[in-house]
């Protein structure tokens, strides 16, 4: 049954494929997604970024970059409820060795923002590497049109808009009402005004939010992932070593991949078809050729 | 005869206006400092009350403990006792604000000093506020926490005055985004943020209110507080009358020009010498330095001295006593004693509700250090006597889940200290489902907000597959919230966070709180049954 389905999708991803042109542009050569595995996340992070082409091929010299990794806990790095702070301190070094001339990473917390901020280990590994890590703004909010489907407008922080290159560094968790989150469900931590509405109808929040920020660069942290009792877990059993990065430009295939880690098959994730259908990227993994590495 | 100010008392007046200027500045920084700096502990940020006597008596009598720490109060009492209130004079911060707006007051020509009657039956209010206070602990009613100076000080700062500040600050910034010097508004945003300002309260207004009027009754006395109603500078009091320190003024140089007496800042009229209240001087030199002949000296002085006392009238003190005893029954007629009050959610490691309302002084400390803001002054919530004492209010703010700042900053033990494996288990309340309010119950969609807030793992919060029937005649199977009352520690997360943001679909309650045997719902609930080990 299972098989069928996926045979069936293959046939209707096929028909939609022309709607993604960026990916038949890159298709021929270079991989949709890199995964690498290995006990150091930052070596594994250099690793997908080097399969990737480098850094070069995302940020240039003098670009103002953005990192948008989640922070939205008040959990220590080993509960897996925010991103691996070796990860973000790894993706800003790159940055600027690729000529960036200001890396900036922050996020909308849930949780008291200098509590998450510090407990989570990335403000300090991101200053350490060089990069600016201010606390959302209120000032800097800004009501902008979304265009989306169900979200025409809402409060943005000008922050992630304004900057030349923008990269998403989810974590993979366990989420209650979307299964999994990852990086498209993201960008809710780039928006302001009421967030906790928006998980009345989340897959197409979920989606006009990705169509929107549409990141050069996804990165998606499964060093240690979140199994259970998601998003912010709290034991040590809820999180499951994966030790592995992934990355790529399609944020459909990324978030497709990570599904994975969990046993998930990404077609049974409503908003991974919904971003299939509006072009966002490729949800079929059959269609998505992987590059595997080990460090 | 030759007219000058004594060069060495000039210089004394200077020392002890930058002694003031350090100890408030030291007060400001702690206030400043009490928040989360990135470390589960926080330092002695509430070092200031235990030197305090006052607060030391007086919970000591109220709760019959005596919490260590205030063994540094000694210290007060020593200095006091062998050199005079120098601690009103150079240390406390109160005194060191009334004085500096007496100064302006009196810059402004809005105050004029003047000589007072000798009989001044003003001086006496603080002593009878004393008694009161005093003993009102002894029938362990604490309200000392309303009057005492440091309690009161802090208080303010926290619920009125670094609001008004944030408020003013947060406009200016918004001024310099309309300026178009968005880096600037960028970098000072920044700024306040780090320093966690952007705290409200829910009396701010009434205690702003309260803390003006003390400020300007400096309009008619300089240091009015200090003067006539600190009962902490009476209790002093009472210890300076054996001061080494003494007053004396010089017959063959003084002209009898009165200036000493006329601007002493706490009337203890060093001229006529005689007339000198050792116990109301608080060691300023204003009229060592002011006396233009230098005619005015301190000099070291053991022995029995006989100097003027303030009017205490014995009639007055054994009514004021009694008036006192008669008050505290007063304070205990309230529901709150014998039936739990539902919203009375007090912070985690908070002793038994008895036991706390004898220890908290309302100084604020925990509402300071609170990161969500949850922690909010108390109007009726917890009866008279605990106006101002800290209740957890979920709509405004929660208890974060690995957060045990508030037990490390309450200066008296009325929250007993926890370390963060301690806090954990403590269960302060249980959260409810409105599920006549709640979107899944009432709508038939998702939402789940609460589940995905809720700290604990598992989670407190489950979701459950629940059939709606809506308007329409439809049916649906939303998951929908449920809670699990033995997981759920009443952090009020889920309140706080809790999409129906009017009158929340969820809500706390305090039953089921570790500290109380009795605001139980059902014996066999696995959970502690007790705050980990007992406060002493």
């Amino acid at each position: 049954m299972r098989r069928r389905d996926f045979l069936k999708n293959m046939i209707v991803g096929g028909a939609l494929f022309r709607v993604s042109p960026s990916l038949l542009a890159q298709a021929s050569d270079t991989p949709h997604l890199v995964m690498a595995q290995g006990e150091s996340p930052a070596a594994i992070t250099k690793e997908v970024m080097a399969a990737l082409g480098g850094m070069k091929s995302f940020v240039a010299r003098g670009d103002r970059v953005m990192i948008k990794p989640n922070i939205s806990w008040d959990r220590t790095p080993e509960l897996a409820a925010c991103t691996n702070p070796e990860v973000v301190k790894t993706l800003v070094e790159l940055c600027f060795d690729a000529g960036a001339k200001e890396v900036t990473v922050m996020d909308h917390t849930v949780n008291q923002a200098q509590r998450c901020y510090a407990r989570s280990g990335i403000a300090e590994a991101a200053k350490a590497a060089g990069a600016k890590v201010p606390f959302v703004n209120t000032f800097r909010l800004k009501k902008m049109a979304l265009g989306g489907q169900w979200l025409k407008e809402w409060e943005v922080f000008t922050d992630f808009v304004e900057a030349d290159k923008l990269i998403n560094l989810p974590i993979a968790k366990h989420h209650s009402l979307t299964r999994l989150t990852m990086g498209m469900k993201n960008w809710l931590g780039a928006v302001g005004g009421n967030r906790n509405q928006l998980h009345q109808r989340i897959d197409e929040a979920m989606v006009d939010l990705a169509a929107f920020f549409k990141p050069e660069l996804t990165v998606l942290d499964a060093y240690r992932i979140l199994v259970r009792n998601g998003p912010q877990g709290g034991r040590l059993s809820d999180v499951e070593l994966q030790k592995t990065v992934v990355a790529g430009v399609d944020p459909v295939a990324v978030d497709a991949l990570g599904a994975t880690f969990f046993g998930i098959n990404p077609q049974e994730l409503p908003y991974l078809k919904m971003a299939r259908k509006r072009g966002l990227g490729e949800n079929n993994l059959e269609k998505i050729r992987v590059e595997k590495r080990t460090v | 005869m030759k007219k000058e100010r004594s060069k060495k008392y000039r210089a004394l007046q200077f020392l002890r206006i930058l002694s003031q200027t350090v100890f408030f500045g030291l007060f400001i920084y702690l206030l400043f400092g009490t928040r989360f700096t990135g470390e589960d502990t926080i330092g002695r940020v509430e070092i200031f009350f235990h030197f305090d006597p006052l607060l030391a008596l007086a919970t000591t009598l109220a709760s019959r403990t005596f919490f260590t720490v205030f063994a540094l109060a000694g210290i007060t009492v020593l200095v006091t006792a062998v050199a005079g209130r120098y601690a009103c004079g150079w240390v406390c911060p109160f005194g060191a604000l009334h004085q500096f707006f007496s100064y302006i007051f009196k810059k402004a020509r809005l105050l004029k000093p003047r000589k007072e009657e000798k009989k001044e039956k003003r001086l006496a209010w603080k002593y009878y506020l004393l008694i009161f206070v005093l003993v009102g602990s002894l029938f362990t009613v604490d309200l000392v926490g309303i009057v005492d100076p440091l309690s009161l000080l802090y208080r303010s700062f926290v619920t009125a005055v670094v609001p008004w500040l944030s408020h003013v600050f947060s406009s200016v910034i918004g001024l310099f985004y309309v300026l178009r010097l968005g880096s600037a508004g960028d970098s000072l945003s920044q700024f306040f943020s780090t320093l966690s300002l952007n705290q409200t309260f829910q009396q701010g207004f009434l205690l702003s209110l309260i803390f003006l009027g003390l400020v300007f009754l400096n309009l008619t006395r300089e240091r009015f507080w200090c003067r006539y109603l600190c009962p902490l500078g009476a209790l002093l009091g009472l210890f300076a009358r054996w001061s080494v320190a003494k007053v004396r003024v010089d017959r063959e140089k003084c002209i009898d020009c009165n200036l000493c007496t006329i601007h002493c800042e706490t009337q203890a009229s060093p001229y006529p010498n005689e007339e000198w209240r050792t116990h109301e001087c608080v060691y300023c030199y204003t009229c060592a330095a002011i006396c233009p002949t230098a005619a005015v000296s301190f000099p070291v002085a053991t022995g029995p001295e006989k100097f003027e006392v303030v009017d205490l009238s014995r009639r007055k003190l054994i009514l004021t006593s009694a008036l006192a005893a008669v008050a505290a029954p007063f304070f205990k007629i309230t529901p709150a004693r014998t039936r739990a009050a539902d919203k009375l959610i007090r912070p985690p490691g908070a002793l038994p509700e008895p036991q706390f309302l004898q220890k908290c002084v309302k100084c604020g400390e925990c509402m300071k250090v609170c990161p969500t803001n949850a922690l909010q002054p108390a109007l009726g919530e917890a009866g008279p006597e605990g106006i101002w004492t800290p209740v957890l209010v979920p709509r405004i703010g929660y208890c974060e889940y690995y957060c045990s700042l508030c037990t490390q900053v309450c200066p008296t033990g009325a929250i007993k200290e926890l370390s963060i494996e301690q806090k954990i288990k403590v269960v302060i309340g249980t959260a409810w489902v409105k599920k006549d309010r709640c979107i899944p119950y009432v709508l038939g969609s998702p939402c789940i907000v609460c589940e995905e807030h809720c700290p604990t793992s598992p989670k407190a919060i489950k979701l459950v597959k629940t059939e709606i029937r809506l308007a329409d005649g439809t049916t649906q199977t939303p998951l929908a919230p449920v809670i699990n009352l033995d997981l759920c520690i009443g952090c009020g997360t889920c309140e706080t966070k809790c999409p129906v943001v009017d009158d929340p679909a969820i809500y706390v309650t305090s039953i089921g709180e570790t500290r109380s045997e009795k605001n139980r719902l059902l014996l066999e609930i696995l959970r502690p049954q007790a705050l980990p080990e007992e406060p002493r």
